[in-house]
This record gives structure tokens, sequence and C-alpha cells, in this order.
């Protein structure tokens, strides 16, 4: 009961606090709170929702998970290997130096304004902390481990899907969940950039149209939409990696 | 049968050359359960490396059962001192004694029987689903053994697999080793600093002088093969085995690459 | 144990040596340069959406004379220190105000929780809006997503505090301001120089897609602006330079770190953002 009351408490009090002061607002930039939940439930309609957000999500996944396979083969393959790894190494580092936003209009330039020039964005924009910490992980996996494979004579795809991958995975999963953070935001750009729907698509419309308390509500499902992504990858990273948090937790332990 | 013949190992980086191991020469029969000891620095885990096919040498050769050694050779079990980093932590311990069985293609039906005879031997039938990291360190390096005793070696490498346990647990485990090595019939190979703990288990006793080594002195273990904690280390033979061995192992810290005659 | 067993990894050991990994470094660059360079020459690429990288050199020669790119630059880096000073004070503060007292820490852990995800994006209408294209816009997206990184890895820092060592210097009857100077802060700090690094980079993306996308002057808006005039190679030099300054401001953070940390005895990795 205690925890729950943590777990809302503060939330609940920074939302009432938020209604309350906001109640009398008069101010054209920041409406009565009452006002924004009220355009929300009539806004995010089920129609909106398959219309806007459904494409979004749909093309951040299909972006994140070919910048996922993409940067663990990858990043496996170089890896492995010292001295592709140090030559090449460099040049990775400053593609993931550049903002990604900024190449959204070279990508514009090449795959034009559709739904494929979004995914490019995303998938371009995000491979680049799956690979270079796919690169890490495998370049530090346990020597003993790989002496280990060794002399049991364990090779070839066997090494690497049973020791190799799984001795990387959490640094993986780090680059995962960095990529992401920069998928939602290569999202939103993307479609404020140049689309016909969507979800940063249509916040941005209520923006040019002044229809703010639209806009504060999709500003709130964006919100939601990163928290909720948020708590599925952990979710589903604290699955797959139940055994390195079992392992950490006994080291701490001892 | 394990041969070691001259085995030279010259380590290069940049223009400075480090030679660890100078001329190696020492054989361990069919079924024998012989010890290595030497002092800190002299080379052993460049040695093990070498025989277990983890490390080119530069001169010499190793023989495996008539083979020539310049891989890992089938047939050759390795037992490493951090059971902890060598188990891995993202398979249970049956996953991870299967693992080296599935490389050698077993059926699944042999493989499962593999598995439960080789930790029912180590004392841990019960444990299967259960991940390393929840077990205490003697279990680890228990599951570590079984891994080996699973794949049916012919040679059994272990290096220095008991020095970070504690002395009781080492005790039981080293009890472990023998009555493993009398019941498999396998070539043991055991390599440790502890002169105690080479005199008790060995049937053999080869020094190693300090870097670069070569093999100092050999002595046969000339106690009855029924050994016990209790009673065999307070045997009077067993006394001076050990003073002897660590007269050898004192005299090989003072001189480096000293050629002792083998006795 | 011989200094080369820790590379007796391989069984060739000192037997190919090759090239020491700098200049293969080198190398990659330079053969990314030659592909830049190759590639629309040849027609494999169109000149027009990928031209050479001389062409890129000689716009980046160009702009380099003019007031213009100066001025800009002069605005993102301006626009990146600002917020970042302000987001690591802030995060800071907080982070130990709210770590040092576990009444806070548990009653603001979901807060956190649910605000930290959510994209700085999201708050660009919301910018254009309160501030239009002035520098304030850029501000407010920067700070926004700096702090949280700050703010994340203080309260792991002040967690790591070994209670022991809390306990020793309250049995000394060592006053709160002095334990967090003398036991909270040395233990904090590592982390918090992984957050400014953290939150450098984060700065600095955040502050050209304010520009790029809002139109706050800086080098985002130069992009955005040779974009849609076609000036095609200036764009791609422009590019070049926010990752040359990204590279650089990373390069520099971890010198920083390295130098300032150097008694520290830090074996601990970096803790995954």
């Amino acid at each position: 009961m205690k925890r729950v009351a943590y777990v809302l408490g503060l939330p609940v009090v920074l939302f009432a606090a938020w209604y309350l002061l906001s109640a009398g607002s008069e101010s054209f930039y920041a409406p009565p709170l009452s006002k924004i939940l009220e355009s929300f439930g009539k806004t995010w309609t089920l129609d909106r929702f398959t219309a806007d957000v459904v494409p979004s999500l749909l093309r951040l996944t299909a972006g994140y998970a070919v910048a996922a396979v993409l940067g663990v083969a990858a990043g496996v393959i170089i890896g492995l290997n010292r001295w592709v790894r140090a030559t090449i190494e460099p040049v990775l580092e400053f593609f993931r130096a550049v903002p990604p936003p900024v190449l959204v209009p070279v990508i514009i330039l090449f795959a034009g304004i559709g739904d494929g020039m979004k995914v490019i964005v995303i998938a371009f924009g995000c491979v680049w902390p799956v690979l270079l910490n796919t690169v890490e992980g495998v370049r530090a996996v346990d020597s003993i481990q790989i002496d280990t494979a060794r002399a049991y004579g364990i090779t070839g795809p066997a090494r690497i899907g049973r020791v190799i991958l799984p001795a990387a995975s959490p640094q993986i999963a780090a680059g995962l969940r960095q990529a992401l953070s920069i998928a939602i935001i290569l999202m939103v750009i993307s479609e404020m950039f140049a689309a016909s729907n969507g979800l940063g698509f249509t916040i941005v419309q209520f923006q040019r149209s002044f229809a703010i308390p639209e806009m504060w509500s999709g500003i709130i499902l964006l919100g939601l939409l990163g928290f909720v992504l948020s708590l599925l990858f952990r979710l589903a990273e604290g699955r797959a990696l139940r055994w390195y948090h079992g392992l950490r937790e006994a080291q701490r332990r001892s | 049968m394990l041969e070691v013949s001259s085995l030279n190992k010259v380590y290069r980086s940049g223009a400075r050359e480090v030679e660890a191991l100078r001329d190696l020469t020492f054989t361990v029969d069919s079924g024998e359960l012989v010890c290595l000891v030497g002092p800190s620095g002299c080379g052993k885990t460049t040695l093990l490396r070498c025989i277990a096919g983890l490390l080119e040498p530069s001169g010499g050769t190793v023989r495996l059962d008539g083979r020539e050694v310049s891989g890992p050779p089938p047939g050759l079990a390795m037992v490493f001192q951090e059971y902890g980093r060598s188990l891995f932590p993202w398979m249970s311990v049956r996953d991870n004694v299967e693992l080296p069985l599935k490389q050698k293609k077993i059926t699944r039906h042999r493989r499962a029987t593999l598995v439960e005879q080789a930790l029912d031997a180590v004392a841990l039938a019960g444990t299967e689903s259960a991940y390393p990291w929840q077990l205490s360190g003697g279990m680890q390096q228990r599951v570590a053994i079984a891994r080996a005793v699973a794949y049916e070696p012919s040679t059994l490498l272990m290096d220095e697999p008991f020095a970070a346990v504690d002395a009781q647990t080492r005790a039981d485990l080293e009890d472990l080793v023998r009555a493993l090595w009398q019941r498999l019939e396998v070539t043991v190979l055991f390599i440790t600093h502890d002169i105690d703990e080479a005199v008790y288990l060995g049937q053999r006793v080869v020094m190693l002088s300090s870097s670069p080594t070569v093999v100092q002195d050999e002595i046969t273990v000339d106690l009855p093969p029924a050994r016990d904690q209790l009673h065999t280390r307070a045997d009077p033979r067993f006394t001076e085995l050990r003073t002897h061995v660590y007269a050898q192992i004192q005299a090989a810290k003072l001189q480096p690459g000293g050629a002792g005659a083998s006795s | 144990m011989s200094t080369a067993t820790a590379t007796a990894g391989t069984a060739r050991a000192g037997r190919r040596r090759g090239l020491p990994a700098p200049v293969l470094g080198l190398a990659g660059l330079l053969a990314l340069v030659a592909v830049l360079e190759v590639l629309p020459r040849t027609g494999v690429v169109d000149p027009r959406f990928l031209p050479p990288f001389g062409d890129m050199m000689a716009a980046l020669a160009a702009e380099l004379g003019s007031g213009e790119f100066w001025t800009a630059l002069g605005a993102t880096v301006r626009g990146w220190a600002i917020g970042l000073a302000i987001a690591v004070v802030a995060g800071v503060v907080l982070g130990i105000v709210i770590g040092s007292v576990p009444l806070l820490r548990a009653a603001t852990s979901s807060t956190i929780e649910f605000l930290r995800p959510i994209p700085s994006v999201a708050l660009i209408p919301l910018a254009v809006l309160l501030f239009g294209t002035s520098p304030e816009s850029t501000l407010l997206l920067v700070v926004y997503a700096s702090f949280w990184q700050v703010l994340v890895q203080v309260l792991y820092g002040v967690a790591d505090v070994d209670p022991i060592a809390d306990e020793t210097a309250r049995s000394f009857r060592f006053g709160p301001w002095a334990r967090v100077r003398h036991v909270l802060w040395p233990t904090a700090l590592p982390y918090v120089f992984t957050g400014v690094r953290l939150a450098a980079s984060v700065a600095l993306v955040l502050a050209v897609t304010a520009e790029l996308v809002i139109g706050a002057p800086g080098l985002g808006k130069s992009i955005a602006v040779a974009q849609t005039s076609g000036a095609v190679p200036l764009m791609y030099a422009l590019i070049a330079v926010t990752g040359l300054l990204g590279v650089g401001i990373n390069l520099a953070a971890r010198i920083f770190e390295r130098r300032s940390l150097a008694w520290h005895q830090s074996v601990r990795g970096e803790v995954p953002a």
C-alpha cells in the first residue's frame, strides 16, 4: 500500500496542481488542463488513432527493426575482427556524432518524402548506437569464455550464437535502448518535415493552425507513447537479460 | 598419453623478447595422475595453454594420444582456475555441461544421460536448472569438473582449479578429483602451486624451474593409492616427499632456468 | 606470469602484427573520403544528391571565409554551452538533494521515470509558440533533454555512496554540509562526469535539431537553408562540421574526465543511461 502511495503520490499531486492552477487561465498558450483533457478525448478518437498514430508506430517499428538487425549483424562481424574494427571505428564514431535529425534533408534528396524516407531516416539515425555497442560488446567478451569455447571445440555459428552474442547482450541492450530514444525523435522529426499523416505531423498541424488545446493533447500523447515504449523495452530487457541481472545481484551481494 | 618434448615458447612484443618456456620435456602415461608444481611466474599457464592447443609453441612438440597438438585436440578437457568466468552465466548448469556435447554431435538421449551421470559424479544432482552464479564457489567448480567429465575425454587438464576456493572445500574437491580419476581411468595433468596438494594427489610430481622454464625435477609419490586427508597427510613419507618438493621449488626460485637432473 | 600473457589469446601471437590501430583508423577515414570522391564522379551515385568530396570541401572553404558561418557556429555553440550549463547545475543540485533524502527519492521516482522518456521533440511546437525562432527555443529543448541525463547519473552516484563511509563521517560529527563535501561528492563525482559527457552530446543534438526544425539561429538553420536553396555541397559540408563538433565535444569530455578523475580508482564501467 505504501508503495502505491509513493508511485502515485507525486504525479497525482502535480496533476492536481496543474489542473487547479490552470483552471482560470486566460493565457492563449497555456489553456486550462480541463480543456486539454476535453480536447484529448475529442481529438484522439479511434479513427484518428488509426489514421495517424498507427502509421507513425509502424514506421517506427520498421526503422527500428532494420537498425537493430543491421546493427547487430554488422557489429558482430566488425567486432570479431581486430583489423577491421581498428580501421572502421573512427568512421563509425564520426557518423554517430552527426546529430541524426540533420540527416533528414539529405535523405529527402535521395528518397523523396514518402514512407520509405521516414523508415530510412529512422533506420539510418538509430543504427549507430546499436552498431557501436555491439562492436564494443563483442570485443569485450571475457577471454576466459573465448578460451573455454575453443578448448571444447565450440566454433563457427555455435560460437557466435551461444557464446559471443549472449556475452555481448548486456552491451547490445544498452545500445538498443539508446537507439529507441533516437528512433522516436526521428519519427517525429521526419513527420514534421514532410508528411501527410502521423503523430508528429498532426501536432505540427495543430500548432500551425493555433489549435492549442489539441496541440497540448498531442504533446501529452507523444509523452505517453515515449513512456509506454520505454516501459515495454524495460520489460523485454528484464526478461531477456534475466541471467545478467541475477549475476549482477549475486556479485553485489558477495 | 601426453608427451611434451623440448617445448619452447618465446613471446615477442616490439623489440622485447621474453622466453617463457625454454625446454620442457616430460610425459604423462595413460591413466596416470601427474601434478605440476612451480614457483610463481614460471609459465605454468603458458605451458597449459600450449598443451591445450590454445597457444602455438615457438619450438618443440606436444603429442596427445600419438597425434601432434596443433589446436584444441579432441579427447582433451580443461578445467580453468577462474570457474566464475569459465562457466557461461546465461546458461543453466545443465546447459553448461551439455554444450560441448552438442558440438560433438552426440544424440540428445545420450547427452541427457551423460549430463546426469556427470552431475551425479560430482554430487550436484538436482542443480540442473540453477544458474552458475546462484551456486557457491565450490559448487561452481564442481560444475566445471562435471562439464569436463561429461565430455568423456581421454585426458583431463586442470589449471590450479582449487586456488580460488576455501581450504575446506578444497579438501573435498581434491578427494573428488582422485575418486573421479580412479573411476573413469582418465589421464590427469594437474597444475598447482600448492605443494601439499601436489603430493597428496599425484602419482608423480613434476617440478618446474622459474622462467625461462625447464623441468627442475621429477619424483614418484610412493604413497598408497587409497589416500585420505587425515591419514595420508600425517604419514611421515608424505612429509619427506613434501619437503623434497618444497626444497626444489625454493632452489628453483633462486636460480632461474636451472637444469635439474631428473630423478 | 609473463607480460605478454594477456595478448596470448590467438595462436598466432607475435607472428602477424600489422599496423597499429591509429594508423588503421586514419586509413579508414581516408578510404571514406576516397569513396565520397569517387562514387559521385564516376556516376555510380547521382552527383546532385551526393556531390564529390572535393566540391563539399570547396563549399566549406568558401563558407569559412564568410562571416555567416562563424556567426552560425557561434550561435550553436552558445546555445549548447548555456543549455548544458543550466542542465548540469540543475541536475547536480536536484540530484544531490533528491538522492540524499530517501523520502524524496521514493516519492519522485515514478515522476522521473515518466518524464524521462518523453521525447524532447514533443516540446518543439510549444517552443515555437513561446519563443518563435529566437535562441530561447533552442535553450528550452537543450535544457530539457540534457537535464535528465545529468539527473539520472547523479542519482546513481549518490546511491553508490558507501553507507559505512557515511556512518564513519557521522560518528566524527560531520554536519550535513561536511558530509556532502567529503563523502558524497567524491563518490558521486565520476557519475557527474559521465552525466556531463552524455548530456554534452545530447545537448548538441538538440541544439542542432532545434535550429533545423524551428529555425533558431545556428548551424542547423544554415543546413536547412542550404537544402531549400539547393546548395547541396554546402549542406553536406555543414553536416560534416556538426559531426566534427560532436566528435570534438565527445573527445574533450573524455579527456577532461580522465584528467580530473586520474586520482580516482574508477574500475566501474559506464552505467547505461
